[in-house]
């Protein structure tokens, strides 16, 4: 049995109660002081928002008073500017909230750069990203420098994005870390046309999430302008470029002529025969309903549906369907045009 | 003296006045103007009653001849005056419809013997009766040096009576509420006063009962909210008897055509996608107001 005096015990105890005390000293501090950030933060809220609105919308005085004095004011600040950017479009309001943050934000956001903590450095580079404070993108560079994490080198090849596309764009050639496509579709979203327009020149050379991301961030900007483009993808031998490429020129949905499309008709993957069923949808039925015919026979449910769809949503299609079940051959076909025909009747 | 001459194919003075209180009240409840034409002979037409019967007739026939099947025509019970009721017209239109049939009877030599004057009432509000209505065209009408074929014009009645209409803002965003709510008290739309009123759940708001008032009733809302969400909300509101008095405003950060459909057809009148413009939610707003009265 293991022997112990009691005056060893008696300082154990003592020394684990001091510590408990000072724990305990530390955990209130941490409270207060928490409490103190929330009511400067509030205070600042409640006295300034209505002085914020006037200067921001109204024309109204800048005054120094909305100088913010302490990190607290400047997460009220954080507040007020991003409830405006988040639900509001307005050149003049973003200007100024650009200018105001390059002024008197900056030096708050650099030091947060600096901060020991990932959470803090990652709020700074979002917060550089929102409010527009381009006087840092030296700060970023120089920070890029540093040992960061994926996370990190993402926010700052979107902050590049917005103040410097050609940096962003070698930046993503020359990158080591390959993000999802959902994340560069992120990012290619906030490029500007005529640097977005750049991915497609030399389109071989990019990873495959970025080619995917590409074209699909084509096809949610629905410019006239990447339809050549994407017409252009449609040679690849490449599958899922050539579904994604006729996914994105449906998204679009102008087509300006149908012989690029013809020979996918007679292709031998459905899902390109199917996407082929939906552009048709773009083009007036006398040229296409011959073509959506031979869809309609075509082996995949899935295509076949579509053909009838399309067909049946032309102000003639029901009558042309209905000659069609009359002059087929193909049980299949007629049954799948005969069930359009039912649930387009049944929805009118 | 002459007799009087009075066109028996036609309604008469005393037969329209029902009508008229009808149509007047009707004015309001629909938002859609009335306007009323009164015309009379320029010239009481010369040579024997039976000639004076055919000339009579003749415009009897002709102004029925040139009417919509919405209108209404009458003749006054002195002889000399006629009247139309173009309903769901506003004065413009009328003044054009009067320059056309003025054209006609000046060209056409089967009418050379006819030569009319025209006064016009434009009808926005209730505050006119028949008697009231007749008493000042006569009087515009009466002046025997008025030249043939003018158009005189009572402007008494044409504006419409202010309306009340309830604007509820639900948004969650305290700050952007506030801007909102800014927005709809500044903003000023012709012969409607906004009573605004903001809450920042879709719980707060049905149970505020505002929306059960019989006022027409704007709401703005976000598609996504606490407690009950704007959807939600929609689908009580486009679910209630009277629930063509709602104009709704839907806001999203959502993007998407899917969303879009969802909304339109779940019953919104707009959808706007987040961050907008706040100039453009208020010319959609005044659009959706001035649709509202001819």
């Amino acid at each position: 049995m293991i022997e112990l005096s009691i005056s060893f015990l008696l300082t154990v105890i003592v020394v684990l109660l001091v510590m408990l005390f000072l724990f305990t000293i530390y955990l209130l501090l941490q409270h207060e002081r928490e409490i103190r950030f929330a009511k400067t933060r509030d205070t600042y809220l409640q006295n300034y928002s209505q002085h914020w609105y006037n200067y921001l919308f109204n024309d109204g005085n800048f005054s120094m008073v909305l100088v913010p004095r302490g990190r607290a004011q400047v997460a009220a600040i954080e507040i007020i500017f991003s409830s405006y950017l988040k639900n509001i479009t307005n050149e003049k309001v973003e200007h100024k909230i650009k200018e105001f943050s390059n002024h008197y934000l900056k030096k708050f956001y650099d030091k947060d750069l600096a901060s020991k903590r990932w959470s803090i450095r990652m709020n700074a580079l979002y917060r550089i990203a929102d409010l527009q404070i381009d006087e840092l993108l030296d700060t970023c560079q120089q920070f890029e420098k540093t040992k960061i994490s994926e996370e990190e080198y993402f926010q700052l090849l979107k902050i590049y994005s917005i103040f410097r596309q050609e940096l962003f764009i070698g930046k993503i050639k020359e990158s080591s870390i390959h993000y999802s496509e959902s994340e560069y579709r992120r990012l290619f979203v906030l490029l500007e046309d005529s640097v977005f327009i750049r991915l497609f020149e030399d389109f071989n050379s990019w990873t495959k999430n970025i080619q995917f991301a590409a074209i699909d961030t084509a096809a949610v900007k629905r410019h006239m302008q990447y339809i050549e483009k994407l017409k252009q993808l449609l040679t690849y031998e490449e599958p899922e470029i050539k579904i994604r490429a006729l996914k994105g020129l449906y998204e679009i949905g102008v087509i300006d002529e149908i012989d690029p499309y013809v020979p996918f008709v007679a292709s031998d993957m459905w899902e390109v025969r199917l996407m082929i069923a939906k552009i048709f949808k773009h083009v007036p039925l006398e040229y296409s309903y011959a073509y959506l015919e031979q869809l309609l026979e075509d082996d995949n449910w899935w295509v076949r549906s579509q053909a009838a769809k399309t067909i049946a949503e032309n102000r003639e299609g029901i009558a042309k369907l209905q000659q069609f079940m009359e002059s087929s051959n193909d049980q299949y076909a007629i049954e799948m045009a005969q069930e359009t025909v039912v649930r387009r009747q049944g929805i009118k | 003296m002459n007799k009087l001459i009075i066109a028996e194919d036609i309604m008469q003075e005393h037969e329209v006045k029902g009508y008229f209180e009808i149509l007047r009240e009707s004015v309001i409840r629909s938002r859609l103007t009335m306007t009323v034409v009164f015309f009379k002979l320029a010239s009481s037409p010369q040579g024997t009653d039976i000639e004076r019967n055919q000339v009579n007739h003749q415009i009897s026939a002709f102004l029925t001849s040139k009417i919509r099947k919405t209108d209404l025509l009458f003749q006054l019970a002195d002889g000399v005056h006629w009247g139309i009721f173009f309903l769901q017209s506003s004065e413009v239109e009328v003044k054009a419809f009067l320059k056309r049939i003025f054209a006609i009877l000046k060209q056409e030599r089967e009418y050379q013997q006819i030569a009319l004057k025209a006064s016009i009432t434009e009808i926005r509000n209730n505050s006119v009766n028949f008697e009231t209505l007749l008493d000042k065209n006569k009087q515009k009408l009466a002046n025997d040096e008025q030249p043939i074929w003018s158009i005189q014009q009572v402007t008494d009645y044409r504006v419409q009576p202010m309306e009340q209409v309830k604007v509820s803002i639900i948004e969650q965003n305290a700050i952007f509420r506030k801007v909102l709510e800014t927005t709809f008290t500044h903003l000023d739309i012709p012969h409607f006063t906004l009573d605004v009123a903001t809450y920042e759940d879709g719980y707060s708001f049905l149970q505020s009962e505002t929306y059960k008032t019989g006022h027409m009733h704007l709401v703005i809302m976000n598609d996504i909210l606490p407690r009950k969400n704007g959807l939600e909300i929609l689908h009580i509101l486009r679910e209630m008897p009277n629930e063509k008095k709602f104009i709704i405003y839907m806001m999203s950060e959502r993007n998407s055509e899917g969303a879009t459909l969802n909304a339109y057809e779940g019953g919104v009148d707009e959808f706007i996608v987040k961050p907008f413009n706040l100039r453009l939610l208020e010319a959609k707003i005044r659009r959706t107001f001035a649709r509202f009265w001819l």
